[in-house]
């Protein structure tokens, strides 16, 4: 995906704009109203968090100082009190297995989408698949809680089917957490997906099936390792996405959720409830910040994978 | 004293077609296509966009299915074999290479689908490489090759399976001119070392005239004449022959004698004779002539000659080893002359000068209706001139 932008022809005026090397109107709005709006609604958000990370709270009063007491306090409970290192896990283990199920779940739709469904329905079908997307996030939380409740819709299916002993308790567990994150980003993933998948050229998988492969070596050796790039972009969104996610958690999941690691919270849903107590505003933006450097490693760990495929391939 | 060569072997085929047709919906891609290539033939098949000549390909190499027809492969049918069970091999026009794998796992491709000794393959992939020349780049990736080594690697990925036969889909039209040629005649060298059947599709004629032992012209579906390269130049069967290929005039008219092996017939200009051959066409019957525009000779003083005609210079087109001449006749017809020793003429001819044209009659081929296939034979078409190739 990363590389298709690099061939895209550049228009005439871009060119001419850019290459005299002074500094045009075009080229002057051109990079600077991004800049601009990524510094307002990025960066400086960002610097104020890491700032106010660093102030401290004296007579119920917020002041400035460059501190860093609040990160020591938070080092100290990471295995004690709080046990954030414990949420943490618990957050990585909930979004990591979130974003290996969601593309499990996104990547065999699109390749039916793309191989299997006539070239003039692929608008329709993704329009279907992208459909839930306009609907709200909160409302299809409510909708799955009324789904998975313990008398709820699957539930009482079950019991009038005959199976009156199978009785699934979901609500309230991390797996109805996944359940919620997974339905809300299957469009975005589908959509990261389809745009990977039908970019790869139907005339290698036919010289595959030409050269002798069957249609699972073809999909084995050349459309699976084609969509690594795709494959890993759109996991590490579904990763940094579900990690930073309350609402499934408090929803769905119930605040605590229990796992293999035990009924833990997740670190999102513990920094909710510390900024809820609203007590110590810096010491909960130190822990937001400990969230974003998780997030960037996440990034930064997909990134590495992505790179490596490309050594790989020679 | 030659008793055993006297007898000689039939000719083994490679390749059988019998009555292949495709229709996609109303449309008819292929009618009733019959073809068979001899082991070890480089058979090239030609014929403008649209005329089916793809789809045959595709159609041999099981990449698309057929409405209805026979395929024989080295005498087995594999009409029902699925795509990755036939010994062909396809060499695509824009290369197919796996941009994910380098030259050596790109080459390797076919081998390493089954059970295979890593030892075995590395070096029948070593050993194809130094056949197309491609020893030193098989550790790069496929980004970093030109034109003419993604096309080596591509008919080394196909060879190096061992096909029975090779189908080639304009596989140098994604080059330049200059690669185009020298590639020619590495890819005839390569077919004539190996001994290896090569099914060839091109829409470029002399790219087929120089390198195929026969030529398949195709239009519309159908096969129009199926012979060696000389024979399809100077003998075209049909009117969408001599007008697709080299640079023909032309003729239709209505035959007035037959006689002393030659056949009168009576054009638009004037009286056009032509030898023959052995089934001359009847007294009275409409039929087209052809004349090749290198053999139409010139004079600017009327001389009486077998055929002549008289047209006046309309326009000149310099090629740098002949000049073209288009001349237009007192019908409104035009006629092409090609000249080899330009600058002899050149200075003589004036636009709008009057000129007398002549030829033998040996030199034109005569086309009966009826055995012509398409729209393009439509009575009453006084004179036509091919387009430059």
């Amino acid at each position: 995906m990363v590389s298709a932008s690099d061939s895209r022809p550049i228009p005439a005026g871009v060119l001419e704009a850019a290459g005299d090397g002074g500094f045009s109107p075009i080229k002057v709005l051109g990079i600077g109203i991004p800049l601009v709006y990524s510094l307002t609604f990025f960066a400086a958000p960002l610097v104020f968090l890491v700032v106010l990370g660093f102030w401290l709270v004296e007579d119920f009063q917020v002041v400035p100082a460059f501190s860093l007491e609040n990160y020591l306090d938070i080092a100290q409970h990471m295995f004690a009190k709080s046990n954030y290192a414990l949420a943490i896990a618990q957050s990585l283990w909930v979004s990591l297995s979130t974003a290996f199920f969601a593309v499990l779940l996104c990547y065999p739709m699109v390749l039916a989408i793309v191989y299997v469904a006539p070239r003039s329905r692929h608008r329709l079908l993704l329009m279907l698949a992208v459909a839930p997307f306009w609907s709200s996030y909160v409302l299809r939380l409510f909708s799955w809680q009324i789904l998975l409740a313990n008398k709820g819709i699957i539930n009482s299916a079950l019991a009038w089917a005959g199976f009156e002993n199978l009785q699934i308790n979901l609500i309230y567990t991390q797996t109805a957490t996944r359940i919620g994150l997974i339905h809300y980003l299957a469009p975005i993933l589908i959509v990261v997906l389809y745009v990977t998948v039908a970019n790869i050229d139907r005339e290698l998988i036919q010289a595959a099936r030409d050269l002798g492969a069957t249609r699972w070596q073809a999909f084995r050796r050349v459309i699976l390792p084609m969509s690594r790039a795709g494959l890993l972009v759109s996991a590490s969104f579904a990763a940094i996405v579900s990690f930073g996610d309350v609402l499934a958690g408090s929803l769905l999941g119930g605040g605590v959720g229990n796992s293999v690691l035990g009924s833990v919270p997740l670190f999102s849903t513990m920094i909710m409830t510390e900024y809820a107590s609203s007590t110590n505003l810096p010491r909960t933006s130190a822990l937001a910040m400990i969230l974003v450097l998780v997030m960037v490693l996440m990034l930064a760990g997909g990134a590495a994978l992505a790179e490596r495929g490309k050594v790989d391939a020679g | 004293m030659n008793a055993v060569s006297d007898i000689a072997a039939p000719p083994q085929v490679d390749l059988e077609l019998r009555g292949i047709a495709k229709n996609f919906g109303d449309f008819v891609a292929l009618e009733h296509v019959d073809l068979s290539i001899e082991r070890g033939e480089f058979v090239a098949i030609m014929g403008p966009s649209g005329c089916g000549k793809t789809t045959l390909l595709r159609i041999v190499a099981g990449l698309e299915s057929m409405s209805s027809g026979q395929l024989l492969l080295r005498g087995q049918d594999i009409s029902a074999l699925p795509v990755h069970k036939r010994s062909t091999r396809l060499v695509w026009q824009n290369f197919a290479l796996f941009p994910h794998l380098n030259v050596r796992q790109n080459i390797a491709f076919g081998l390493t689908l089954g059970r295979h000794d890593k030892a075995a393959v590395k070096a029948k992939v070593d050993e194809i490489a130094e056949l197309v020349q491609l020893g030193q780049f098989l550790d790069r990736r496929v980004s970093q090759l030109s034109g003419g080594q993604k096309q080596r690697v591509a008919i080394a990925r196909a060879l190096v399976t061992e096909p029975e036969i090779l189908l080639l889909d304009e596989p140098l039209s994604a080059l330049d001119a200059h690669l185009r040629i020298r590639m020619q005649s590495e890819m005839k060298r390569l077919q004539q070392r190996l001994g290896l059947s090569f099914l060839y599709v091109t829409h470029n004629q002399s790219e087929a005239f120089s390198m195929a032992d026969r030529v398949v012209v195709m239009n519309k579906g159908r096969i129009e004449q199926f012979g060696s390269p000389e024979e399809i130049y100077t003998r075209p069967k049909t009117h969408f022959v001599a007008e697709f290929v080299g640079s023909n005039n032309i003729f239709d008219g209505k035959v007035v004698d037959v006689r002393d092996g030659l056949i009168r017939v009576q054009c638009a200009d004037a009286i056009i004779s032509a030898a023959s051959g052995e089934r001359p066409p009847g007294k009275g019957s409409t039929v087209s002539l052809v004349v090749q525009a290198d053999k139409v000779r010139s004079h600017p003083t009327g001389v009486a000659a077998e055929n002549s005609l008289r047209a006046v210079l309309s326009g000149r087109e310099f090629t740098g080893s002949q000049v073209i001449y288009y001349l237009e006749t007192s019908s409104g017809g035009e006629v092409k002359m090609v000249a080899q020793e330009p600058f002899s003429q050149t200075e003589r001819a004036a636009i709008n000068m009057a000129m007398q044209l002549y030829w033998s009659p040996a030199d034109t081929v005569v086309l009966r209706p009826g055995i012509v296939p398409g729209v393009e034979n439509m009575p009453g078409r006084r004179s036509y001139v091919a387009l430059g190739t």
